[in-house]
């Protein structure tokens, strides 16, 4: 209960603080009036600029962590996360694919088949006849296939005009630079959605974590059960990433972050957490993506990437020490 | 008391068990009487426990049929399959810093409809389970605090509050030392005597076995060697023919059921 507030809270000051921070320096009384009345030299800054950059970000971020818990948790693996694994890479390949092509389609709905796509071949490579997938094996032919993906969208970024190549640059590493309220509304919307999906299994989740045999055993059928989450947490992910780009390393760190912060247990409850958490991090991560370096603007993807990159390689060296890998 | 059904116990007719064409059981017909500790004995690979899963419907058999309460079980929805049938595999992992208490609540899934809130038969089934498995004063700890014992005892609560009248259990005294081997298997034998369960389990001693269950099914690695008794199946014939074991068989010195000394 202590742990929730605290997440809370921590939401609550860095939602005030990216608001309040940027480049351009406006008083919080011009903040708080424009936001009250649409007038004066705030209401641009919060209604345009921050306000729905903020948004998008801890919506891409909740839907990034919530996907992240769904695979650790299926997976038994504190290394299976979305990003890791390729999908959030597919995701933005599939996006980068139609700009180059020059084709006009919900970008939303590319992402989402970009992710399943990836996941898919990440289900397929991963599997050996005869043989139980290991969530080791899956891990780190997703690994492949994500480092194909990016390599395939910094390709098509390279064959593209000028105009599409910074727009394209998006797809490649994650950016929440130019959010409107469309992309917020986006986000949050299938975000919503998926949660419903997602409140409904919860319960499959916590007997699929007691292992197939005995989930089967109190009564689930767990092929479906495993499948049903497995497509929520890729199109969660595809949600983020449709409207952030392939941030990664949020969904990583999410799920462990959100439980140590919380003590929640329950499968449902370390849901919700990995959630709030995910938003935290996306937040924070833009928020000092820009603001480090004052007159440049990083991508909130190379920050996580920085944050991340070192998580990914301690636990990567748990994972061999243990003798897992 | 529910009526008794027309054909109590669990029962295969003509089962064929494998993977691809390996058959590890083939054409097996058997009759698990309802109301007793039942022991599935044999060498290892010989599908002990491939016949347990198929029993639970883990397993989709190649060919036959398993009948419970007369009724074939592929008839069956799942969960109600899971209401009156409890499976504990040998192998469960449980979420890192789970409590004894959560846990066992989760043997309540069959019982409960996908939005249907925690009751009260819920709560007292899970009451009945700590105190049936002696876990009153650790209900509230993490289950990766306990020893092994105590963790073995948490798991078979979680598959007593599924309140099923079937109870399997897969090698649910591996890992264990002797004691506590001995504490689980009278506790089987007092959830039968109590409750009337019927207890089937795969187990490897044949002492503990024999001195601990009504009835027992002895494997060998061409199907059924022997069923019925203790000491109708624990003969020097028969642990030559499952084991290729030379051995005395002599009573127990305690109880008086047959004991194994190998040659």
């Amino acid at each position: 209960m202590k742990g929730a507030l605290v997440l809370t809270a921590l939401l609550a000051a860095l939602s005030m603080l990216s608001i309040l921070w940027g480049e351009v320096r406006v008083p919080p009384g011009d903040l708080w009036r424009g936001l009250i009345t649409g007038e004066g030299p705030g209401a641009l800054t919060v209604r345009v600029l921050r306000g729905p950059r903020l948004a998008t970000a801890l919506g891409a971020g909740a839907a990034l962590g919530l996907s992240g818990a769904i695979f650790q948790t299926l997976l038994r693996n504190p290394l299976a996360a979305p990003d890791v694994m390729g999908f959030n890479a597919g995701a933005g390949l599939a996006v980068i694919a139609t700009l180059a092509a020059g084709l006009t389609l919900p970008m939303p709905l590319v992402a989402a088949a970009g992710g399943v796509a990836a996941a898919l071949l990440v289900a397929v490579l991963g599997h050996r006849k005869g043989q139980a997938d290991t969530a080791l094996t899956l891990i780190l032919v997703g690994l492949g296939v994500g480092f194909t993906a990016t390599g395939l969208a910094t390709f098509l970024s390279l064959t593209i005009s000028d105009a599409l190549a910074i727009e394209a640059r998006r797809w490649i590493t994650g950016s929440l630079a130019a959010r409107s309220w469309l992309h917020a509304g986006q986000v949050w919307g299938m975000g919503l959605v998926l949660c419903l999906l997602l409140a409904v299994q919860a319960r499959a989740l916590g007997l699929l974590e007691l292992g197939r045999d005995l989930a089967t055993g109190l009564g689930l059928n767990a092929a479906r059960a495993r499948a049903g989450l497995l497509a929520t947490g890729v199109l969660l992910a595809a949600a983020g990433v449709a409207v952030a780009g392939p941030v990664p390393f949020v969904a990583l760190m999410a799920g462990p972050l959100g439980r140590g912060l919380t003590g929640a247990r329950s499968p449902a409850l370390r849901l919700a957490a990995a959630a709030g958490a995910g938003a935290a991090i996306m937040a924070a991560a833009d928020l000092v993506a820009r603001s480090a370096l004052p007159g440049i603007q990083f991508p909130v993807g190379v920050m996580t990437g920085i944050l991340g990159a070192p998580y990914l390689l301690w636990l990567l060296s748990r994972a061999f020490g243990k003798g897992e890998a | 008391m529910k009526p008794t059904p027309p054909n109590p116990g669990l029962r295969a007719e003509g089962l064929t068990l494998g993977y691809g064409s390996r058959r590890v059981i083939d054409g097996l017909d058997l009759d698990l009487p309802a109301g007793k500790v039942t022991a599935i004995l044999g060498p290892n690979g010989c599908g002990k426990s491939t016949l347990l899963h198929a029993l639970a419907r883990l397993t989709p058999p190649l060919a036959g049929r398993i009948m419970l309460d007369g009724q074939d079980i592929r008839d069956l929805p799942a969960r109600a399959l899971a209401q009156r049938l409890a499976i504990l595999p040998q192998a469960s992992t449980a979420p890192p810093g789970i409590r004894v208490s959560d846990l066992i609540r989760r043997g309540r899934a069959p019982w409960r409809g996908l939005l249907q809130p925690w009751n009260a038969a819920d709560a007292a089934a899970c009451e009945q389970a700590i105190r049936a498995l002696g876990l009153q004063k650790i209900a509230d700890d993490s289950l990766d605090a306990l020893s092994g014992g105590q963790r073995q005892r948490a798991w078979l609560a979680l598959v007593l509050a599924q309140s099923s009248r079937y109870l399997l259990l897969d090698e649910p005294t591996t890992w264990l030392d002797l004691p506590h081997q001995i504490e689980i298997l009278r506790l089987l034998q007092r959830l039968n005597r109590d409750q009337g369960l019927t207890v089937i389990s795969v187990l490897h001693d044949l002492n503990l076995a024999a001195r601990f269950c009504d009835h027992l099914v002895l494997l060998g690695r061409d199907g059924l060697v022997a069923l019925g008794t203790p000491q109708q199946v624990m003969t020097e014939a028969n642990l030559a023919q499952a084991f290729g074991l030379a051995a005395r068989v002599l009573p127990d010195p305690v109880t008086g059921a047959p004991m194994v000394c190998p040659l």
